[in-house]
């Protein structure tokens, strides 16, 4: 297979890649132009012609979202960019607004054009402070240059950018969390109905979307439809709901491989050649146990999983939440599931907003449950009593409010599910592998 | 005597014009107050409050869901280093390269040093997993540490 | 009319009506529990405990139910909604939703104040397990005492459903409570030195479904299985709101409101909530005087009455023009029609006065914006004018008198020596008549003074009927918007005290016991601005005085 040209990428070890001169002149704002030009059904129109899905965790169709906004409608209409990249394992988002902001920041002018807004807020998490830098100072060369303001370019249309930096809070990732937390309360997410895309940001339409979807809606309009659809995974032909996967996507590979890193590819490689490939295979001359396949809210590829391609089909199939950020992290045979699956459980017992009642206490009570297996106390009823938490809470279910608890339970699913031998063993010997460094955060 | 400065009231108000209403400028005031003065204060709160012309009890709420803000009780010393404790992280021994700059500093997590200089603090994923372990320090993301080259950074700080 | 099914019962809705699940199931009996939801608060779906099954009902008849559950609270119900709350799935979801939420909850039920009549206790019986799965140690939280003048909070026993929060930034608007910290280690907290004590504060221990927030007033005073309920309406302002008196062996131990949608919705304010205890003060009146030349005298009911009855008859005859008689706004409508009709009866000249109706500041109503100006709409009023029958008795006193009397007037009348016999009714007990006022009644010969607690003229009066509160009589109070609404009885007056209307029922020279039911047809026959009363039983929710259905009667009258 001949080596794919990076797009997302191209620019981002070019000595001027965060620049506005350097990104002119590679081209950059040539798709801006091309945009401008045209009317705003026309650019959505592209959009959803391409097949574009969310790459913020959910899939979802991207122009579609779009056209849910109401017709006609006198505005303000909000853009927000959802940079509040926290979902373990994925750095995607980060590289692209480090590296070469000025490709999300066209591609969030292109946005604003197709939906009539005026004006975007970039919600950045609050620990990506080079960022925040690198985006304050691009926002402001285009500014200066015309490009963002009044009247831009003598075209009429006008954009104001706004940068908004979070505090340290996982859930403000969910499109109505970010909402809430911009509007300046805690972020719990709204119950829905209303979308966002008929009521969000200060009770006003808006349109969330992620930093690399937005980027990819640069390359769309510069590249064109076509470009993007010669790429990626197809329809499944015996399901009519599936979009495809179409496009270029970053990979994040970490955890225990040689050569941790963001890769674009296809969509649609496997989680083998990602490793082995790109990842410059599992460390240590060790063999994979068990590979996340996109944040540890997707769950778990067990060993003989790994030829599962990564698009947005391919680990649903296999029992995982999903494609998720497409950020695998790579666990080695020599380390145990049991304490992965703490890791996760910690985790998102942490990061509940405390809302809803499944995943509020099921949440604690499920690291519980995991703290007390590892300090050698677990019974083997606690894997099904895991299972069955698990089991009760979620979107899909229908018993919570927002896909933090789906993502909270996937794990736990999957770990009990394909690794379930491993934990019986662990259970019936009494191990305890406690470590110093958690006792020590015992209480978080 | 208020708790905040005439500068950073400026520095509020500058937002007021960004955003539709004056409680969408909660976090960013929050933000402003806690950098400069390494906590805030519950006259901070009030103060703020008034600023943007809502109850305290707003204001309290909101900041408390937070993970980053600090209280009058506890602030923040000097540097502020945040270690890593998520999956990818974990997997490259994060967890314990926290615990040896705890017992090097002599403190726990969420303490600051005896004569002020760093507070340590655990975080979860900091979004830098291809050079984990890594740690934040203030506003600057460190990646590949081990041991040494961890303690070295700490020494650094001033 | 557009139908739906809950449980394969048929709901009707009305056109244009916008009904939840919840609701849609409650019309037709069946329960679907929750606790966040409030149909006077905004909906939130956090709770989950209101989880249903839906679907719809297409053209060909076919049903499609989602499949995945819903929260009943916040789905709409329209023509052909299914709504399924008895499904293995559902009961599961309830189970589970009860399990999570007694996870951290202390079995604090021996000594928690919420016990019979806790929505935990309820649901976990009704939908629960009758075990927990919890093995770990539970949440520890703090006890807070401080959050307000008259409300604690027992942290952990806290459900999160955000009622009280929701209402403190949705209908009084100053916003105190606030949620603090993430996921489990959440707590509802005030901003220190911010406690809620505005003057609605005690509807968020109501509201609170169990026994996290709870009345410092009521705070283990009694088990709420010993309490009796009588139906009644706070009369210390004109909004009347709709009550609950619970007592247990005589005394009162709190007054709840009771929702009534012609009213003032489910809350009340502190004052009324509160402004009860004058029931039990050592200073209540409670026996008849009459005077006599050696001093104090009489002190039975019978004798006292009689005399009374006596002397008045008298003076009426002799001296017709010199009966006057100060009804208060305190007095039910059947008491003022009796003594008015009684006194007019006797002396067509009797003047008839309205008493002094005490008014405090203007009408307060809420929610307030943060500079604590009201804004609209309005939740919730509490009126300026402190006084449950004011409308009620001037109907009264203009059909019996025409133009009404003010108080000022027969004060300086009296003080003039125009009066020879005057009945003084009091019944405000936070005070109706000053010691200058008082002077004025000292030329008057006979002085009657009802009332339940000492005043500046008791001293002055030669006959004394103790009477009762609002809590020891049945009648009819009429509130600002002209809602007539039943008060009944709940304990016995103190002492040898007596109701009012028992007291003016014997004293009128009526025969046999006193019923409110009957005596308001009278009412009603007699008064045609009281018309609207002939029902007798004016129902939970009591009559309007100028519903339309009345209105077009009246019209056909006086055609």
């Amino acid at each position: 297979m001949p080596q794919f040209e990076p797009v997302l990428l191209a620019r981002i070890h070019k000595a001027d890649s965060t620049s506005l001169e350097g990104y002119r002149a590679d081209g950059g704002y040539r798709a801006y132009q091309k945009a401008l030009g045209m009317a705003p059904a026309d650019v959505t129109k592209m959009v959803v012609d391409s097949g574009l899905r969310g790459r913020g965790g959910a899939g979802f169709p991207c122009g579609l979202k779009w056209t849910f906004l109401p017709k006609d409608h006198p505005g303000p209409i909000y853009l927000a960019v959802n940079a509040d990249e926290s979902e373990p394992g994925t750095f995607n988002n980060r590289i692209l607004m480090e590296q070469d902001p000025h490709q999300l920041i066209e591609g969030i002018a292109i946005a604003c054009h197709a939906i009539k807004s005026e004006k975007a807020f970039l919600y950045i998490r609050y620990e990506y402070g080079r960022s925040y830098r690198t985006l304050f100072k691009a926002v402001q060369e285009c500014y200066a240059a015309g490009l963002l303001g009044k009247n831009i370019q003598g075209s009429g249309v006008n954009l104001d950018i706004q940068l908004h930096r979070g505090a340290g809070a996982y859930i403000c990732g969910e499109e109505t969390g970010l909402i809430e937390s911009l509007e300046g309360k805690r972020a719990w997410p709204r119950i829905k109905p209303p979308f966002p895309a008929i009521e969000g940001l200060f009770r006003k339409p808006t349109i969330v979307n992620n930093v690399e979807t937005l980027c990819c809606v640069t390359h769309i309009l510069d590249r064109g439809v076509d470009w993007f659809k010669s790429m990626g995974v197809k329809p499944d032909p015996n399901n009519p709901r599936d979009p495809g996967s179409y496009g270029p996507k970053l990979y994040c590979i970490s955890g225990h491989v040689n050569r941790p890193c963001c890769v674009e590819l296809p969509m649609g490689v496997t989680a083998r050649e990602l490793i082995d490939v790109h990842g410059g295979g599992v460390w240590k001359g060790r063999k994979a146990k068990a590979v996340v396949p996109g944040g540890i809210s997707m769950g778990f590829l067990s060993a003989d999983e790994l030829d599962t391609p990564l698009d947005f089909a391919g680990p649903g199939k296999v029992g995982c939440l999903g494609l998720g950020t497409a950020a695998v992290v790579v666990v080695d045979d020599q380390t145990s599931m049991v304490d992965v699956l703490f890791n996760c459980c910690r985790f998102f017992a942490h990061e509940s907003c405390g809302q809803c009642t499944p995943c509020r206490e099921g949440t604690s009570w499920m690291r519980k449950i995991l703290d007390r297996i590892r300090s050698g106390h677990g019974k083997l009823e606690d894997l099904d009593l895991l299972l069955e938490v698990a089991g009760s809470m979620g979107i899909i279910p229908g018993t919570t409010i927002c896909g933090l608890s789906d993502g909270a339970a996937w794990p736990v699913k999957n770990a009990i599910k394909k690794f379930r031998p491993e934990f019986e063993d662990y259970i019936r010997e009494g191990r305890r592998s406690i470590t110093p460094a958690q006792e020590l955060m015992a209480t978080h | 005597m208020p708790v905040l400065s005439e500068e950073i009231r400026e520095q509020i108000r500058a937002e007021f014009p960004n955003y539709p209403n004056k409680r969408a400028v909660t976090l960013p005031a929050l933000h402003i107050v806690h950098h400069a003065l390494h906590q805030v204060s519950l006259d901070a709160i009030r103060e703020i409050a008034e600023l943007l012309e809502l109850h305290p009890s707003e204001v309290h709420d909101t900041m408390s869901f937070y993970g980053i803000f600090r209280t009058e009780e506890n602030p923040y010393g000097k540097r502020r280093v945040w270690f890593c404790r998520s999956i990818s992280c974990m997997l490259r021994g994060g967890e314990e390269l926290m615990q040896q700059m705890c017992e090097k500093l002599h403190v726990h997590p969420g303490e600051t040093t005896a004569d002020g200089r760093i507070t340590v603090e655990f975080a979860e994923c900091l979004g830098a997993c291809e050079g984990a372990p890594c740690l934040l320090v203030d506003d600057e993301c460190h990646v590949n540490l081990d041991e040494k080259s961890a303690a070295k950074l700490i020494d650094e700080l001033r | 009319m557009p139908t739906a099914l809950v449980n394969q019962k048929p709901v009707e809705l009305q056109p244009g009506e916008r009904l939840n699940c919840v609701q849609a199931a409650a019309r037709v009996g069946i329960e679907i529990p929750a606790y966040c939801y409030h149909p006077s608060l905004s909906v939130v779906a956090s709770c989950r405990m209101c989880l249903v099954e839906v679907g719809e009902t297409k053209p060909d008849g076919t049903v499609v139910m989602l499949p995945k559950l819903v929260p009943g609270c916040q789905t709409p119900v329209k023509e052909g909604t299914v709504v399924v709350a008895d499904s293995e799935k559902v009961k599961a979801a309830r189970q589970a939703t009860l399990e999570y939420l007694l996870l951290n909850h202390p079995l604090d039920c021996p000594t928690c104040d919420q016990a019979g009549e806790c929505f935990l206790q309820d649901y976990s019986y009704k939908y629960g397990r009758s075990y927990s799965r919890l093995q770990e140690p539970k949440q520890i939280k703090p006890d807070k005492d401080y959050i307000g003048e008259q409300i604690t909070l027992f942290t952990d026993r806290c459900i999160m459903c955000t009622r009280c929060v929701r209402f403190t930034r949705e209908i009084s608007g100053s916003a105190e409570l606030q949620v603090i910290n993430r996921g489990t280690h959440e707590e509802i907290d005030i901003f220190p030195g911010e406690p809620v004590n505005n003057k609605l504060a005690g509807n968020v221990v109501d509201l609170c479904p169990v026994g996290a927030l709870c009345s410092k007033d009521f705070l283990y005073k009694q088990r709420v299985w010993w309490l009796q309920s009588a139906k009644s309406v706070c009369p210390n302002c004109s909004t009347g709101c709709s009550v609950n008196v619970d007592q247990n062996e005589d005394k009162v131990y709190r007054l709840k409101p009771r929702e009534n949608p012609q009213a003032q919705g489910p809350f009340m304010c502190d004052e009324g909530r509160f402004g009860w205890k004058y029931l039990q003060a050592a200073e209540r009146l409670t026996f008849p005087t009459q005077k006599t030349a050696e001093g104090e005298g009489v002190r039975d009911w019978t004798a006292v009455l009689n005399s009374l009855r006596q002397t008045v008859e008298e003076t009426a005859k002799k001296s017709p023009q010199k009966i006057a008689a100060v009804l208060s706004p305190w007095m039910t409508v059947e008491e003022a029609y009796l003594l008015a009709g009684w006194l007019k009866g006797l002396s067509a000249q009797a003047a008839l006065a309205l008493g002094p109706v005490r008014v405090a500041g203007e009408d307060d109503t809420y929610p307030k914006d943060i500079h604590g100006k009201p804004i609209q709409p309005v939740k919730f009023t509490i009126r300026a004018e402190k006084c449950p029958n004011h409308r009620g008795v001037r109907e009264v006193l203009e059909h019996f008198t025409g133009a009404v009397k003010p108080f000022a007037e027969v004060v300086s009348e009296a003080a003039a020596g125009k009066y020879d016999l005057v009945y003084l009714v009091g019944g405000d007990p936070f005070g109706w008549i000053t010691e200058e006022q008082a002077k004025a009644f000292q030329k008057v010969k006979t002085l009657i003074v009802q009332d339940l607690l000492p005043s500046a003229v008791l001293s002055q009066a030669s006959f004394v009927l103790a009477g009762g509160s609002f809590a020891e009589r049945d009648g009819t109070y009429i509130n600002h918007a002209g809602l007539a609404q039943e008060i009944h009885k709940s304990v016995r007056s103190p002492g040898n005290a007596r109701p009012d209307n028992r007291i003016l029922w014997e004293l009128t020279g009526r025969v046999g016991l006193f019923h409110a039911g009957n005596l308001r047809k009278e009412i009603a026959e007699t008064i045609s601005g009281l018309a609207a009363l002939q029902a007798g039983n004016l129902g939970e929710n009591g009559v309007l005085l100028d519903s339309t259905e009345h209105s077009a009667q009246t019209a056909v009258v006086q055609a």
